[in-house]
């Protein structure tokens, strides 16, 4: 309940900060604009020469876009930016005041930022998938929906605690700020279903960085293709992944109290 | 590193009733490992490779204990471990060896309930978030804290009254001065009624008047709801006006604790003698070292063993209207400590600060 009301008060906090300055709301939608604009001209593209890509389907593909975005929207809400001032906290010396509160400074870290202009990749994610759906209209009945709502929860934890990981490094590596840079560029490989890449990147894309947990298997889940090996997989992970990035993280705490000056 | 059997500092920690003490320290210690490196290129590409590190000692075996409601000042210069306790106190830091208990609890093991009543502040770091009003920040606060509504409200007027926040509140933090700021962050850190308060450094940049404020303001809540303090300050003024007692540490080491008062009276080996005289007299240097001369007026310094003699001679020698004997004034004698400490220059003011750590080293 704590949690849940941080969680709001944050979101009041991001939400009053953000309206002092409304230039921000222009410039995320247009950013949003041009990703979605991008992405479907890239599909017109691709489809203009072939009707299907790895046996993906026009329809299926324009519902990849809509995971991809939502996702994208999802993370950049909360988790991206609160993890990226954790680790200025870290910098600044500021993570005192964090670490000396009577709550979970896990939970702390991970809602601390949150920008809320990130809602419109949020809703539009939504949109894309609710007129993907629409042409995909009678092939999805109520597995596929489970499928995908329990495929995207265990992405979506998948995602966090990966994302968890990255951070912890900034206890031994003060100056880390990029590396959440460098997640977001591998996580536009994600707009395109994982396995049309070669075997090599495809392995990258689903255990290094599982980007292909959060889009690829949700999206399958909703088309009807995802294999119920794959979807053990990915609760699996979901459940294991985070237990180890909370382990690293009460190591990475505890190193902090043990060198921090 | 020739302590007394290392113990996990946790093992042996007992967890006594806090009645007596609300702090309590023994033997505490916190070493760091710093990377050691030659200045130049070549050795710093060496360094990439094998790392050398150096032991650096912050804190080496500190102990004592604070009462409840006492308002303790920790003085020390810069680097001396000040802070490095602080932190271990709050339980930010593990230390390397000792133990320590406040409240009761064992801080490093960062239990809530110990949390939920302790606070600290840094006067160079800020808690309060930059870009929204005041008011939201405590929000924040409030709920990280839970502190139920009716009582959030009453404190939230006291601090409001205590320190002249009423204006403050609704703006947001860059947009008020450095003691605006110190005072809004001071009452953002006591919304939850701590009872242990850690004060790094809480007037530190601000004015004169600004210090005041605050320092006031710390010794009204202390008194208010009967609240430890443990504060450090390179402010004489603000130890002198809240602190009757003083731990003064000097390169990891506890070299006093005691009344200030008591601090003078160790380590200041000169008192100072003010004259007045009928007419001006020219060779007062035979009687001590002259401070200050002006006309009739005059201040010498003695030795303080030979200061009634000195003070017998003046009277019956010169034409003395006024005379008065006076301590060295702290900060000053704080001054001499720290310089003769660091340097080891003067052995007889060495010798005297190892006598006074007799009797405080468990």
């Amino acid at each position: 309940m704590t949690y849940l009301r941080l969680l709001w008060i944050h979101l009041r906090l991001g939400i009053l900060n953000e309206l002092q300055y409304r230039t921000n709301l222009v410039l995320q939608l247009i950013q949003s604009a041009v990703g979605l604009v991008t992405a479907l001209l890239g599909l017109g593209i691709v489809f203009s020469k072939t009707d299907t890509l790895g046996g993906w389907l026009p329809a299926e593909m324009l519902a990849i876009v809509g995971v991809y975005t939502l996702v994208s929207g999802l993370t950049q809400l909360v988790v991206r930016p609160s993890l990226q001032r954790f680790m200025e906290d870290i910098r600044l010396g500021t993570l005192d005041f964090t670490l000396t509160k009577p709550v979970d400074a896990q939970a702390l870290v991970s809602m601390r930022q949150i920008e809320v202009w990130k809602l419109v990749d949020v809703v539009v994610g939504l949109v894309v998938l609710g007129v993907a759906v629409t042409q995909l209209g009678a092939s999805i009945g109520a597995t596929e929906a489970l499928a995908f709502v329990v495929a995207l929860l265990a992405g979506a934890t998948i995602i966090y605690s990966f994302l968890l990981i990255l951070a912890t490094c900034a206890f031994w590596w003060v100056r880390l700020d990029n590396i959440l840079n460098i997640f977001q560029s591998m996580y536009e490989a994600g707009r395109w279903p994982i396995g049309i890449y070669p075997p090599w990147l495809r392995y990258v894309l689903t255990f290094l960085v599982p980007v292909g947990f959060a889009i690829t298997v949700p999206t399958e889940g909703l088309v009807g293709r995802l294999t119920s090996p794959t979807l053990v997989g990915a609760i699996a992970l979901a459940i294991a992944l985070p237990l180890i990035a909370r382990a690293f993280w009460k190591f990475g705490v505890r190193h902090y109290s043990g060198a921090s000056a | 590193m020739a302590e007394s059997p290392v113990t996990p500092p946790r093992a042996r920690a007992t967890r006594e009733a806090a009645t007596d003490t609300a702090i309590r320290v023994r033997g505490l210690r916190k070493t760091y490992d710093v990377p050691e490196r030659e200045s130049g290129l070549r050795a710093s590409a060496r360094s990439l490779l094998r790392r050398q590190t150096k032991e650096v000692v912050a804190v080496s075996g500190i102990s004592f204990d604070v009462a409840p409601g006492e308002v303790v000042g920790f003085l020390g210069p810069n680097g001396a471990g000040k802070t490095t306790t602080l932190k271990m106190l709050s339980g930010l830091l593990y230390p390397s060896a000792g133990e320590a208990t406040v409240l009761g609890h064992i801080p490093w093991d960062r239990e809530k309930a110990y949390l939920r009543q302790m606070t600290l502040v840094m006067g160079q770091r800020n808690q309060l978030v930059w870009d929204i009003p005041v008011a939201d920040s405590y929000e924040l606060n409030r709920a990280i804290y839970r502190i139920p509504e009716i009582e959030y409200q009453q404190t939230l007027t006291e601090l409001i009254d205590l320190l002249d926040l009423e204006t403050l509140l609704t703006k947001p933090v860059r947009n008020l001065s450095l003691g605006e700021r110190m005072k809004c962050e001071l009452a953002g850190a006591l919304l939850h009624r701590p009872s242990v308060l850690f004060l790094d450094e809480p007037t530190l940049g601000l004015d004169v008047t600004a210090q005041r404020r605050i320092r006031t303001f710390i010794a009204e809540y202390a008194a208010r709801h009967n609240a430890t303090v443990l504060l450090t300050s390179h402010y004489m003024a603000d130890v002198e006006a809240l602190a009757e007692r003083v731990l003064v540490i000097h390169q990891g080491a506890l070299l006093f604790d005691g009344a200030l008062g008591a601090l003078v009276a160790r380590f200041s080996p000169h008192k100072t003698l003010t004259i007045d005289l009928e007419y001006p007299v020219l060779d007062l240097d035979r009687f001590g070292e002259v401070v200050a001369i002006d006309d009739c007026h005059a201040i010498l310094r003695v030795p303080k063993t030979q200061a009634a003699a000195i003070t017998a001679r003046l009277l019956a020698e010169l034409p003395i209207v006024d005379l008065s004997v006076t301590d060295p004034p702290v900060d000053e004698v704080i001054d001499t400590v720290f310089s003769s400490g660091a340097s080891g220059a003067d052995p007889d003011q060495l010798s005297e600060i190892e006598t006074a750590l007799e009797p405080i080293s468990v």
